[in-house]
């Protein structure tokens, strides 16, 4: 299958491109357990360094990996150590002032911890995305009986984005078409509120028209659908993925009798 | 084969009926067009051909619509499902939204009709072929132009291999590319042997496309035939219709003398040309009757 530009799945012929879709999942969950259940920096530092980064480059997926963690794991640790770096409740010991404002050792250290369990949690699911195609993930949830309205919710909500994005362009390149100037923030801003009109509206508009396409293609039908999507799996894959369930379970444990505090 | 006798529909907040008692058939294999103004009643009977209407609407029906025998008064949609497709104006909308590439958008009906996927494979691969959608099949749906989405809508439709199909105003979204596709697209259903309801405001294709027009006007069907009868009515205007520029043409020349005498007036832009062609060769040999 080649990649679909709608979603972050990135073409490979990887062993892990090639796993269930359901035992990565089942990776990325177990994996982000396991990160918050010890209160310990390393230990998430660990599970990234040692599982999570190997995966992705021994995926091919390393550039791409790393870009997203750019976009999205960068800006939100930036912003946990300023919040929490200065303004913790309770914390008192000051490493650094800035004017008015005091950088506290308790709030680094909150941040730190913080960010490294999002970066774990960010990790095991970009992974995910990135090796794994999002139809082949909603067959491989369609076989294991998950409700088709479900499974249809998931997919359509993971399209929705990418379809109101479009929409919106249409609408703006229609409005600018009659005149309408956008310049700079404030003139984005007043855009902004006759954008939102037909957007929204329309988008309720097309649902009923929508749901009339979906019946035609027998959405409501009782009968139990079947996959077009053929998602391998294995004896070891289902084993694999009961072990990580059970680390899970363990982890969960150990962090609720506080054994590894 | 579509039966629809002395039929009215209401919607529910609406004070005067949106078709008022409809009488037409359309035999197997037949591609019946449906032409009139706006607000005529056009897409509602899209709807009830295709069971949407009343079924999803709720409203006040009265009146017998048959498809393939069966009243779809007593048919729940599900029922009518891989037999009766229905095509609408937006493709955008008939997107399942669900799917990531076309060959999986064509399969989406398929798979909620629990069909095997080896059968899916099968059926899925020719649909692609013949609407000449094959390189474009790993694409997602929604980075394909207006026409090739209309197209896939079709072709999602025609994999269930309805005997039915409404089509309505497939290309009143499209640019001429996108009307040319879905017209061949028509050829095809026609070959397969599908009976075809077509509702369509842009008449060029018509005459060469459909066997017989009906025009609807307020509700109400008010003229049926062929379409070199009825697209050459006069009071096509009246009913909300803008009647072909040649065809206006043709009848200004035959006021004038100007239009063969036993050629009726052209509905295809060919009749149109051999027409006047004769008339002026006829004038080049200085003939001015």
């Amino acid at each position: 299958m080649n990649a679909v530009r709608d979603t972050a799945h990135a073409t490979g012929a990887s062993g892990i491109h090639r796993l269930n879709p359901l035992t990565k999942l089942a990776f990325a969950v177990t994996v982000t357990v396991c990160a918050f259940a010890v209160v310990d920096y390393r230990w998430p530092l660990l599970l990234f360094g040692a599982l999570l980064l190997p995966a992705a480059i021994g995926a091919g997926v390393s550039r791409r990996f790393l870009l997203l963690l750019a976009t999205f794991w960068v800006p939100a640790a930036v912003v946990l150590f300023l919040i929490q770096g200065f303004f913790l409740p309770g914390a008192h010991d000051v490493i650094a002032r800035l004017g008015p404002l005091e950088l506290k050792r308790e709030g680094v250290s909150f941040a730190l911890q913080t960010a490294l369990h999002i970066l774990v949690l960010m990790s095991g699911f970009f992974l995910l995305l990135l090796t794994t195609h999002a139809g082949a993930f909603m067959s491989a949830l369609s076989e294991r009986k998950v409700s088709p309205s479900l499974v249809y919710i998931v997919s359509a909500s993971l399209q929705i984005v990418p379809a109101l994005n479009r929409r919106a362009t249409r609408i703006l390149h229609a409005q600018q078409a009659r005149g309408q100037v956008i310049h700079g923030l404030r003139g984005r801003a007043r855009a902004l509120v006759p954008l939102m009109g037909p957007l929204i509206l329309g988008a309720f508009t097309d649902v009923g028209e929508r749901a009339a396409a979906m019946e035609t293609r027998g959405f409501g039908a009782t009968r139990r659908p079947t996959s077009l999507t053929e998602v391998p799996d294995s004896g070891a894959q289902r084993f694999l993925r009961a072990a990580m369930l059970l680390c899970a379970v363990a982890a969960v444990t150990v962090n609720v009798w506080g054994v590894l505090r | 084969m579509i039966e629809v006798k002395g039929f009215s529909f209401t919607y529910p907040t609406a004070s005067r009926p949106a078709l008022a008692d409809v009488a037409f058939e359309v035999a197997p294999r037949e591609l019946c067009a449906v032409v009139g103004g706006g607000g005529a009643g056009k897409s509602t009977l899209a709807g009830v051909v295709s069971g949407t209407v009343p079924h999803l609407t709720g409203g006040t029906a009265h009146g017998v619509v048959r498809v393939n025998g069966r009243d779809l008064a007593e048919t729940p949609l599900s029922g009518l499902v891989g037999e009766v497709g229905l095509v609408m104006q937006n493709p955008f909308n008939q997107i399942s939204g669900a799917r990531f590439s076309v060959r999986e958008e064509i399969a989406f009906g398929l798979e909620n009709l629990g069909v095997p996927r080896e059968e899916m494979a099968a059926r899925i691969d020719p649909v692609l072929d013949d609407l000449g959608l094959t390189g474009v099949r790993d694409r997602s749906p929604y980075e394909l132009s207006g026409g090739q989405q209309q197209l896939l809508a079709i072709g999602s439709i025609l994999v269930m291999r309805p005997t039915v199909m409404v089509l309505d105003e497939p290309t009143s979204q499209l640019d001429a590319a996108g009307n040319a596709l879905v017209f061949e697209a028509l050829g095809t259903l026609r070959e397969q042997g599908v009976t075809v309801l077509l509702i369509e405001h842009r008449m060029e294709r018509l005459a060469g496309a459909a066997d017989r027009v009906l025009v609807l006007d307020r509700g109400t069907i008010v003229a049926q035939g062929t379409p070199g009868e009825v697209l050459a009515d006069e009071r096509l205007e009246e009913w909300g219709v803008a009647p072909l520029r040649y065809t206006v043409a043709a009848r200004h020349a035959a006021a004038r003398g100007l239009w063969p005498d036993r050629q009726p007036l052209p509905v295809t832009l060919d009749a149109a040309a051999e027409g006047f062609g004769e008339t002026t060769d006829r004038l080049a040999r200085g003939d001015r009757r």
